[in-house]
């Protein structure tokens, strides 16, 4: 048994090293494939954990014109707090012009011209309101009497831009599940491939082994656990390029934080239970490639 | 020992390679193959050892009907079989130990095994000083005796020697045969497919004569023609 098992293990190195650039290129495109099913599913948590935060946070924001007289203001505050059984009054948040053009000056950074048309004079304020009700029905019927009040702007639903985070969330969801298959089904090709080209480099070797009586899995093993070795360094390379991608688009984020963009991360156990996913696909994807690989030579 | 019922063997769409061959070799029987290329030695032998399997007919070794036994099993009847062949099939990287340890090594032999009979084969086919020696530092006589040292190792039932002596010279053919000779006069079988005339005729062993895919003579102590 051990003379079985240290002879694997050191067919498997000589191996691996013979065709090392083949074998590099397997591994390059398992871990590239990789760390796209990663980003996958950290790109789809992360716009789950905006959702979250959205759906328990503001519902509704009333608009104020920017040329609303304090009265007006107040008219529309007492409107809103007399709906105590709809909204949570006392989360019911009132920012001023000069708050509203800050919190704009944060979520238009990256776009300069909208910026460049805002101004603390013309910026309307705006109420931000929380409901303590989940039914979007009633809150929308709510949002629809506040249109009519003097000097109310505009009344906007997140459910709105729920939508369409939504909606983008499903599309980069498909665009990369199909991108990562793709891939992976490539990396499956390109693993197999090696192992073919080492086992064709091989051929005299096996064809002895054949006639002296070793077993198909005697001889499949050592090739299998080649494949196995590639799939798992590319899992190990695309875990690491994740973490690294993780932490730049997290520590990014940080900047905006009182803005829903900070929640468009993961937290680190989901990093995690991602990265031993990704270990286990490469592992898998590897062994079962060179498997068949090489049982396709054998029967020949 | 090995039995054949009426096998054919045929390569795609061309004429039999074997053609109703019908034959019996007792245990510890000495016996050539002979006839020009081409006439199916090389197809019986392969038929023996599994690596083809016959349209029709049977081939039986050691009792077991091998076109009957599962894939799986093919591995254990062969390590009932040693071969040799005339281009010997030495692993070119590997040194004479280590190239008669692998026959050993890929059967699952345990080390202290190995370490026991590489030297005792080597020692048999007379080349115990040089188990060190890569093959392309060797004769040819040499390395066909490191081949039989490898097909001999595992003390097989049957040793199925395809052309061994084609790529020597008469003196070194010779010498080989009386390794091959001094093996079978141990119990093991000995199935060989030749065309020396010169060899076949010296031995004076079992001919079995085989023209265009037929037998056409099989004759104890026979001599080439």
């Amino acid at each position: 048994m051990l003379t079985r098992i240290s002879y694997a293990l050191r067919e498997t190195w000589v191996s691996f090293r013979r065709n090392i650039t083949l074998t590099g290129a397997a591994v390059v495109t398992s871990a590239v494939s990789l760390l796209l099913v990663g980003s996958t599913f950290l790109i789809q948590r992360a716009f789950d954990n905006l959702l979250t935060r959205w759906k328990g946070d503001v519902e509704l924001i009333v608009y104020v014109r920017s040329d609303a007289d304090a009265t007006q203001i107040e008219v529309i505050k007492g409107a809103l707090e007399s709906q105590a059984s709809i909204i949570d009054v006392a989360k019911l948040r009132y920012l001023n012009q000069a708050e509203s053009y800050a919190e704009a000056e944060k979520l238009f950074a990256g776009d300069p011209g909208t910026l460049r048309l805002l101004t603390p004079a013309n910026i309307p304020s705006q109420f931000k309101v929380v409901p303590v009700s989940q039914d979007s029905n009633l809150i929308r019927e709510l949002g629809e009497q506040f249109r009519n009040i003097p000097g109310v702007r505009e009344v906007a639903y997140a459910q709105d831009v729920f939508d369409v985070v939504a909606r983008v969330s499903q599309f980069i969801r498909v665009a990369t599940t199909v991108m990562s298959i793709v891939l992976l089904v490539v990396a499956v090709g390109l693993i197999w491939n090696t192992v073919r080209t080492a086992m064709f480099a091989r051929r005299r070797e096996i064809e002895v082994m054949k006639l002296v009586g070793a077993t198909n899995w005697f001889i499949r093993i050592p090739f299998m656990l080649e494949g196995l070795l590639q799939g798992v360094i590319g899992g190990v390379l695309s875990c690491l390029g994740l973490w690294g991608l993780n932490t730049a688009w997290s520590g990014a984020v940080a900047d905006f934080n009182d803005t829903e963009l900070a929640a468009l991360v993961v937290t680190d156990g989901y990093m995690r239970f991602v990265m031993v996913i990704l270990l286990l696909i490469g592992a898998i994807a590897g062994a079962v490639g060179s498997g068949i690989a090489a049982s396709r030579f054998l029967d020949v | 020992m090995i039995r054949l019922d009426n096998v054919t063997k045929t390569y795609g769409s061309e004429a039999p390679a074997v053609r109703d061959a019908s034959f019996e070799i007792a245990k510890g029987e000495f016996i050539f193959m002979v006839g020009p290329s081409g006439s199916g030695k090389s197809t019986l032998l392969r038929l023996i050892n599994r690596q083809e399997q016959p349209e029709r007919g049977a081939v039986w070794v050691a009792g077991q009907n091998i076109n009957e036994i599962a894939e799986s099993k093919v591995p254990y009847l062969r390590r009932n079989l040693g071969n040799i062949f005339q281009d010997y099939k030495l692993l070119l990287n590997k040194t004479v130990s280590e190239n008669v340890a692998f026959a050993l090594e890929v059967i699952g032999r345990p080390k202290h095994v190995i370490a026991q009979q590489v030297p005792a084969v080597l020692d048999l086919v007379g080349l115990a000083d040089k188990g060190d020696r890569f093959p392309h530092q060797l004769s040819g006589g040499e390395q066909q005796r490191v081949s039989i040292a490898r097909a001999f190792v595992n003390r097989p039932l049957i040793l199925l020697a395809d052309e061994p002596t084609g790529n020597l010279d008469p003196a070194t053919g010779e010498g080989i045969m009386r390794l091959l000779e001094r093996i079978n006069t141990t119990g093991t079988t000995v199935v060989m497919a030749t065309h020396d005339q010169r060899i076949v005729n010296m031995m004076r062993r079992r001919v079995v004569q085989l023209d265009r895919g037929v037998i056409v003579r099989d004759q104890e102590r026979g001599v080439y023609d």
